[in-house]
């Protein structure tokens, strides 16, 4: 079993806080009540609970695709409540997310789809293309980087969408079960890439069912049940049989 | 051995030169060019024949000598051509008077032609004798002491400074003109429009990929700029089209108009920068596109998510 310690405690500033948060739709009951959160700069995190818990609304107000229905949400030290447009474009730019479903876009390549974080931000052709390279060979998919997404692989897929994540060295990083499609011998990898990021500073949140996962990596866990949230520490496996599916 | 460099082919984030509505605005672009440039060489035509009637006018009077009543014909026309030649006498005299010409018996035989047709014999006919006056450059003229003076010399004679109908003429040609504008603004509002609900349409068809540009962190100004690039350069090709088809038209409305005796539509010429003007629609209507597409993703935006 691996055990890796935060190595950026010494960094005290937040990355994500939440005060009394609450998520509802429409006129609906609250999906997400009452939640206390303070991600610390450089942190690692497992994100879990049930199917329909929340782990996506709450993930989903992390990479500010959502403001909360009540309370305060800070990304970066910025209220989103009172963030204008613009703003929050430039605080997302600092914000890596895998999606469950990919978000990939259909109609660009593999090498376009990874390339869109850093176009988006007016990066020089030819440092997009050596860095977007560089990332799709270490996710082996440089033999696919004219392929569309039609044409991959759900693993494939993932990879694409875990490079787009990464490619613009992120401080915060949000993944939504990202070794769920892959194959056995991808998956470690691929979490040894989101450990050496988080290495090298980048705050990450994973959102997964895998409980090998969360005992081969000993990181804290969110855990969410009954539209509240829990914090359990490394090696701390309450809640978790029964309660991740 | 060095390894072959990889050629990749860079695609547009939002394939926006081949969805739907596309071709729906170069066709609107189009048309609007081609009844753009009609109205807009129709407005400038005209402006520049009211420039040409009022130099022609400004410049110019007429003198009439009303015909002797005496029985006797030849008498009568040996009267009238004398009351002519007493007014002649009075304008030439006159320092503002640059030159007065009697109208040649051609002339009026030409001038009475559609009325009374050919082979008449002006000299047999009780008709007025017309006298074209041409004024200095900048001659301010005194018409009721020139009347005065006309008045004293022949009874006959009667001045007309043609400012009657030529007032009449300009605000019927002002009216044209107003009726132009109002019909190149109604374009404008229609391709406004037309760029408008196209730019709405296509932004919903983009909905999903522009909500992932969103999430990489993408602005607004970064989808506008992509919708006023793919608008600017629709409506110039749909803009040069319509400025194709114009082209012809405009000038066998032209070729038509010369037809037209009487001088008049003949002044309506366009000069060189009026031609400019015209040509420069295809540009207008892509700056007009770019504009509206940029201000249109902006608002939408903000409603949409």
């Amino acid at each position: 079993m691996l055990n890796i310690n935060n190595n950026n405690a010494s960094k005290s500033s937040s990355i994500i806080e939440m005060q009394n948060v609450g998520i509802r739709y429409d006129q609906g009951p609250e999906i997400l009540s009452d939640i206390k959160l303070s991600l610390r700069r450089g942190s690692f995190h497992f994100l879990t609970g049930k199917s329909g818990a929340g782990k996506t609304s709450l993930l989903s107000m992390m990479y500010l695709a959502q403001k909360p229905s009540r309370g305060t949400v800070s990304v970066f030290g910025h209220n989103v409540n009172f963030a204008n447009r613009d703003s929050l474009a430039l605080l997302r730019r600092k914000i890596g997310v895998v999606f469950q479903d990919f978000r990939l876009i259909d109609h660009l390549s593999a090498f376009d789809n990874v390339a869109l974080p850093l176009r988006v931000c007016g990066m020089d052709e030819r440092e997009i293309r050596k860095r977007v390279m560089e990332l799709l060979q270490w996710v082996e998919l440089d033999k696919s980087i004219q392929a569309t997404p039609a044409t991959l692989s759900g693993g494939e897929k993932q990879r694409v969408a875990i490079a787009r994540a990464v490619i613009n060295r992120p401080d915060l990083l949000l993944a939504d079960e990202p070794t769920g499609n892959v194959d056995n011998d991808i998956a470690p990898k691929l979490m040894k890439l989101f450990v050496e990021l988080n290495r090298l500073g980048t705050t990450v949140v994973i959102a997964t069912h895998s409980e090998k996962l969360i005992h081969d990596f000993a990181y804290p866990r969110l855990h969410l049940q009954n539209h509240g949230l829990k914090i359990y520490g490394p090696n701390d496996y309450t809640n978790m049989r029964g309660n991740l599916v | 051995m060095s390894k072959q460099p990889v050629f990749i082919s860079r695609h547009e984030e939002l394939p926006l030169q081949g969805d739907s509505t596309s071709l729906f605005l170069q066709i609107m672009v189009g048309i609007a060019v081609f009844l753009f440039s009609i109205t807009l060489a129709g407005v400038l035509a005209i402006n520049s024949m009211l420039l040409n009637w009022n130099d022609s006018i400004l410049g110019s009077l007429t003198v009439q000598i009303m015909p002797s009543t005496n029985i006797n014909a030849e008498k009568a026309l040996a009267e009238t051509i004398a009351h002519q030649e007493k007014a002649l006498d009075v304008l030439r005299n006159m320092n503002e008077v640059e030159n007065a010409e009697p109208l040649s018996d051609k002339q009026l035989e030409k001038l009475i032609q559609p009325w009374l047709g050919d082979g008449i014999s002006i000299q047999s006919l009780p008709i007025p004798r017309i006298i074209d006056v041409k004024l200095k450059k900048g001659a301010d003229v005194d018409y009721m002491d020139l009347a005065y003076k006309l008045a004293q010399a022949t009874p006959m004679a009667s001045v007309d400074n043609h400012k009657l109908w030529l007032n009449k003429l300009i605000r019927f040609a002002d009216g044209l003109k107003l009726l132009a504008l109002s019909v190149l603004a109604l374009v404008i509002m229609i391709t406004s429009g037309a760029i408008f609900y196209t730019t709405q349409t296509s932004l919903g068809l983009h909905k999903y990929t522009i909500s992932i540009l969103h999430l990489m962190g993408a602005k607004d100004t970064y989808v506008a700029q992509q919708y006023a690039k793919r608008s600017a350069i629709l409506a110039f090709q749909g803009g040069f089209f319509g400025l194709l088809i114009g082209l012809p038209t405009i000038f066998g409305i032209a070729s038509l108009a010369q037809q037209i005796e009487g001088g008049i539509i003949s002044e309506a010429s366009l000069s060189f920068y009026d031609w400019c003007t015209i040509i420069s629609l295809p540009i207008l209507s892509a700056v007009i596109a770019m504009i509206t597409a940029y201000y249109t993703v902006k608002q939408t935006l903000q409603k949409m998510m």
